[in-house]
């Protein structure tokens, strides 16, 4: 292999490294949000669950001193704050929007909150956090490979799936089939807060070592715009994800090359998801704007 | 009159609740927790220089409360406030330092400051006005292009801070450039408190006196409340929501702009406040009424300050207010459901 | 196989169904006939398990059980096809079933399918199947839900939905069943559907059951009868003078939605019924003369201008409109009963200066209607979901019928009110007529219709057929309604 060769290749496996680590917390993240919406509940607070996700983990680390018990830790929060979710929109039927809305700013406040204290705490050593085992992939990426096919085979081929797609597109007809609606859409929400929970701890312990205040900085409404653009399938979400972190990568690269003439912004790369998602919703025809009960509360009032 | 005692009482006893929840998890986590509450409630409200910073806390938090308030009075949830605002100040930014800085101003430009605020006004409107046509003409709910705008515009003012509006003073910083005196906005009276209260509070006023007393007040109220009512009534509903729409955008864009000639520094960077999404935590706490935003942003204001003397005191982050306003926040919302016939959350499609 | 046995259910001081006893056996079709608010909808309610009645059993094969609720029914072998489909529309066919029931195979479905020599593609998505297919799918749902042993499927109203075509079939489908031991119960308003398939039927009245035996033991004319009942129940009330003046309201050859060709006249000074049966074009009609949907084709004249495609403001100053849904469409039930009165006059010079409102004025002109009206509420401030139905009625009548306007347009006034409310909307329109109105009444209770229409129009499945009243009698009324000729033999 000639010289040329191996930089071209070490160049992909560098830009194709980064786009994995990229794309896992989005992707789990995106699992649990992605089953919620098929099942009509939107949760805007997927930002603050991913947030606190990143913090407990790292407590929860520095508490004990294991790794493994920081992302116990991460998901039994995310579960917290989601049933927190749950119990105000789907018990109390509030506005699913405003409430996520208000979850992240909680979990603004907490977060920021709980790192603050623990700076100022004599426990000060700092916790063991996760290694990348293979082609610098950390053993998350491989689960939320795994859960990905699990979920998808659940979706698809149970009676399961089914009924979370009746609960999105026809709660009354699920009640009427026996279904109770919203038992099953509350399990959902806790079932996307763990999967919040856990993306967030891999911010913080493994492919960062720390946390920082903030630290998820817009990634859960991102997740949002990809579960969106993905049409609410899960190959769509893997393949929205991978598609504009692979643009965005291929953006760093190019601004990194010695003669890069034309500075593209950054920002406009970034901004590609939110814009595309945009585009495509107002494209798409007001009968295919996914689940048809998407943020209503069940049973509606009158 | 009854609805209006029930209100204040469900957020009364919100806020007392969230206190009383805030300092068991104090407690807990080994805080004096009466000596923090002491403490916040001292350095918040103590001196004129602590009020005089309430005021200033509060200001943007009303503009974006006001747009988030006739917003959802209106049915209309725009949740894109967020980006409304970071517009506004840009438009107000490009104005002051590129169209007509007035260069060596020792004193306020009022015409110059309206003509700014116009700017800022219009960028917002035009930028909620995308969402809102977006739902008219492709039934995009404005719930979702709102959120997704709010980011957009966040990294177009990136785009703009390093591009047309970069400052010429400081190679390396990212911003814009100082707003020369004449878009500084007079401070005084109190302590650091900058005018800008005032502009917020006649806007509240004025917001009030549109919906309780003009026929377009009134049309909104029906709209937001029973819009299928308000149709065969002869409202032209679709048109009213889209005028709210660009109202809203407006108010927030202000607010942006009004923001920028107020704080000290007077100059934009590429960074959110998030003062958008506490809007609409103001908007909830005020229960939609001009007059409960003002006051809930003041009470927000208060718990910023006075979250900063704790912070000094018990190394506590400041963000520990943040707690507070969205556990207020969560229990007015679950209060609704129980007392609630005022349309807060009830989207009718 | 299935029996009710002296059902009542009372609905506070509403008694919807009195005594009554129904019984369909295996191999059966049973018809159950009945105008609206006979108590048919009540009754099937208590048989799936969604009422619980008063007094009285249910039997299956001989065994009293008792049904609590629609899962109750279903695990008993009673299936119910709504009119209104609870599917899926994004899954399969195959997909919907198995949602409905966990056992269910391909294979099941299958057999169902022979049996009744339907085609239908378990895959495809129920969003694109035609409604008689979404129908069907619904039957079978229903069917799966019973066992060899009791099965017994309720149809309500299956044919509002269906082509001609499509009801040929469905009825093929409904002997086969019946051959199969299957005990169907066949609720409509046609008359000419239930003689066809039919074996036996029921008429209820008012709650009660008027007649019960085969199908073939009454002429159709004796049917239309029993439906409406002989006489006329309420006093006609005072007769106008021949109706003069000019023409308010003229409706052209209307197409809109299921209406079909609709000419209509009123004239100052008259009021003009529209009788029958919910969801024969009443509502299509409403919103082509109201302005609320866009028409098809034809044309709708108000008061001498062509206002077909007028906007609502446009014809809110010639129209007053005393809406079917008196909490959906008619009031705003937070806001005050000043701000409801105040609805659609808020922009009149009297009430507001370049857009600012004259709350004063305002107020002396809710007091004055309030009085006028009778509305009673603690005083103009009070939110209107605080006030009874009637006073809620009161209030609209209040802000329709102030004005004077040439034309009322008036959808089931009386809807829910008690016998003094209803007293008073009757002598409103009335009124109204007195004061020069024309008066378009759209009702579904056929005595009060009679009672103050100077003529009566019929709709029956999206056609509009003038009836001779008040040279013919209610029975004539009642053919008309059933879809059947005004007079001739049965």
């Amino acid at each position: 292999m000639s010289a040329n060769d191996s930089t071209v290749l070490s160049a992909a496996e560098f830009m194709l490294r980064q786009a994995l680590l990229g794309a896992t917390p989005l992707v789990l993240a995106g699992y649990g949000e992605l089953v919620a919406q098929r099942a009509g509940v939107i949760n805007v607070g997927i930002e603050g669950l991913m947030l606190m996700g990143c913090i407990a983990a790292y407590a929860g680390a520095v508490a004990t001193q294991s790794a493994a018990m920081g992302v116990a830790a991460a998901i039994a929060v995310g579960v917290l704050f989601a049933l927190l979710f749950a119990i105000v929109t789907i018990w109390c039927r509030a506005d699913q929007i405003v409430t996520g809305t208000a979850i992240n700013l909680l979990a603004l406040g907490a977060s920021t909150t709980a790192w603050g204290v623990l700076r100022n705490s004599s426990n000060n050593t700092p916790p063991p956090l996760f290694e990348p085992i293979v082609f610098g992939q950390y053993w998350l990426f491989f689960f939320t490979l795994a859960l990905g096919v699990a979920i998808w085979v659940w979706l698809r081929f149970t009676r399961a799936g089914l009924i979370v797609q009746a609960l999105g597109d026809a709660p009354d007809a699920a009640n009427a089939a026996g279904v109770r609606v919203r038992l099953w859409r509350t399990l959902i929400v806790l079932g996307a807060g763990a999967c919040a929970g856990l993306a967030g701890s891999y911010l913080s312990t493994m492919r960062g070592h720390s946390f920082q205040i903030n630290m998820t900085a817009g990634a859960g409404f991102l997740v949002l715009a990809l579960v969106i653009f993905g049409r609410w399938t899960l190959p769509g979400l893997v393949l929205a994800t991978l598609l504009f972190g692979a643009l965005e990568g291929l953006q760093a690269y190019l601004s990194a090359l010695p003669n890069a003439t034309a500075h593209v912004p950054h920002q406009l790369f970034e901004m590609l998801p939110y814009a595309a998602t945009l585009i495509a919703l107002a494209a798409l025809t007001r009968s295919r704007s996914g689940p048809i009960y998407l943020g209503r509360s069940w049973p509606e009032e009158r | 009159m009854k609805r209006a005692v029930l209100d204040v009482a469900a957020i009364g006893g919100a806020i007392a609740l969230s206190i009383v929840l805030v300092a068991i998890g104090l407690r807990v986590a080994g805080y004096d927790a009466t000596g923090v509450l002491r403490e916040w409630a001292v350095s918040a409200g103590g001196t004129q220089a602590d009020w005089a910073q309430v005021f200033n806390n509060a200001c943007p938090l009303i503009f974006t409360g006001l747009a988030a308030g006739v917003a959802f009075r209106c049915g209309v949830f725009n949740i894109g406030a967020e980006g409304q605002f970071l517009l506004g100040s840009a438009a107000l930014a490009a104005f002051a330092t590129r169209v007509w800085p007035l260069q060596g101003a020792e004193s306020p430009a009022y015409v110059a400051m309206a003509l700014g605020i116009l700017c800022a006004g219009i960028a917002g409107a035009m930028w909620a006005g995308v969402a809102g046509v977006l739902e008219r003409w492709r039934g995009v709910p404005v719930v979702l292009s709102t959120i997704l705008l709010n980011f957009i515009a966040l990294l177009l003012l990136g785009i703009l801070l390093e591009g047309p509006l970069r400052t010429g003073e400081h190679k390396d910083l990212v911003q814009s450039d100082t707003l020369t005196m004449a878009y500084w906005l007079p401070v005084g009276g109190l302590g650091t408190m900058h005018a800008g209260i005032f502009v917020a509070v006649a806007l509240a006023v004025a917001s009030w006196l549109v919906q309780a007393r003009t026929a377009f007040g009134f049309e909104l109220l029906t709209t937001g409340l029973n819009p299928v009512a308000a149709r065969l009534a002869g409202v032209p509903v679709a048109s009213r929501q889209l005028a709210v729409m660009l109202i809203s955008g407006a108010l927030a864009g202000i607010g942006g702009g009004i923001q920028l000639m107020g704080v000290e520094g007077h100059v934009l960077t590429p960074t959110s406040q998030a003062y958008g999404y506490m809007g609409i935590a103001v908007a909830l706490l005020g229960r939609l009424h001009p007059a409960g935003i003002v006051l809930a942003a003041v009470f927000f204001g208060l718990l910023d300050r006075g979250a900063t003397g704790v912070e000094l005191t018990y190394q506590l982050p400041p963000e520990i207010a943040n707690i507070v306003k969205a556990a207020c926040v969560l229990m007015v919302l679950v209060a609704s459901a129980y007392i609630g016939r005022r349309q807060l959350a009830v989207r009718q499609r | 196989m299935i029996e009710l046995a002296n059902i009542t259910k009372r609905f506070g001081p509403v008694v919807a169904l009195s005594g009554v006893s129904l019984r369909a056996q295996g191999g059966e079709v049973l018809g159950l006939l009945g105008e609206n608010g006979a108590g048919k909808s009540t009754l099937m309610n208590v048989l799936y398990g969604l009422v619980q009645p008063d007094e009285g059993e249910i039997k299956l094969s001989g065994e009293a059980v008792r049904v609590r609720s629609p899962r109750d029914a279903q695990r008993l072998g009673i299936g119910m096809v709504h009119q209104h489909f609870k599917l899926v529309p994004t899954l399969s066919v195959i997909d919907n079933l198995r949602l409905a029931n966990k056992t269910c195979t391909h294979a099941d479905v299958e057999k169902w399918l022979g049996q009744l020599r339907w085609e239908l593609d378990l895959a495809a998505r129920v969003e694109m199947l035609s409604v008689g297919q979404q129908q069907r799918v619904e039957i079978l749902k229903a069917l799966m839900a019973g066992s060899e042993k009791a099965r017994v499927l309720v149809l309500d109203e299956p044919t509002a939905v269906l082509t001609p075509q499509e009801t040929e079939e469905l009825f093929a489908a409904i002997k086969t069943l019946r051959g199969a031991g299957a005990a169907v119960i066949f609720i409509s308003h046609k008359l000419h559907e239930v003689t066809e398939v039919c074996d036996r039927i029921t008429i209820l009245r008012r709650g009660e059951v008027v007649f019960e035996g085969k199908c073939d033991s009454l002429s159709a004319g004796e049917m239309a009868e029993k439906m409406v009942g002989a006489k006329v129940a309420l006093p006609r009330l005072e007769r106008a003078g021949e109706a003069q003046g000019e023409t308010v309201l003229g409706v052209e050859r209307l197409s809109n939605g299921r209406l079909r060709n609709a000419t209509l006249t009123v004239r100052r000074g008259e009021i003009v019924g529209v009788a029958g049966v919910d969801g024969n074009g009443q509502r299509e009609l409403v919103e082509a003369i109201v302005g609320a949907a866009a028409i098809e084709a034809g044309a709708v004249t108000i008061a001498g201008e062509t206002m077909t495609r007028a906007s609502i403001r446009e014809r809110m100053a010639k129209v007053a409109f005393i809406a079917d849904d008196r909490h959906r469409e008619a009031t705003i039930l937070p806001l005050s009963v000043q701000q409801n009165l105040m609805l659609k006059d808020y922009r009149d010079k009297r009430f507001s200066v370049m857009g600012w409102l004259r709350f004063g004025a305002w107020r002396e002109h809710s007091a004055a209607l309030m009085q006028r009206f009778d509305v009673r509420a603690a005083g103009p401030g009070e939110p209107l979901g605080r006030l009874s139905g009637g006073n809620q009625q009161k209030v609209v009548l209040a802000r329709e019928l102030h004005g004077n306007k040439p034309l009322v347009v008036a959808v089931n006034p009386t809807r829910g009110l008690d016998v003094g409310a209803t007293a008073f909307v009757m002598r409103e329109l009335l009124a109204a007529r007195a004061r020069g109105a024309g008066v378009l009444l759209v009702h579904s209770d056929l005595d009060e219709l009679l009672a103050i229409s100077d003529r009566v129009l019929v709709l029956h499945d999206g056609t509009l057929t003038a009836s001779d009243w008040p040279a013919c009698d209610k029975q004539a009324i009642g053919r008309l309604m059933l879809g059947l000729a005004a007079r001739g033999a049965a």
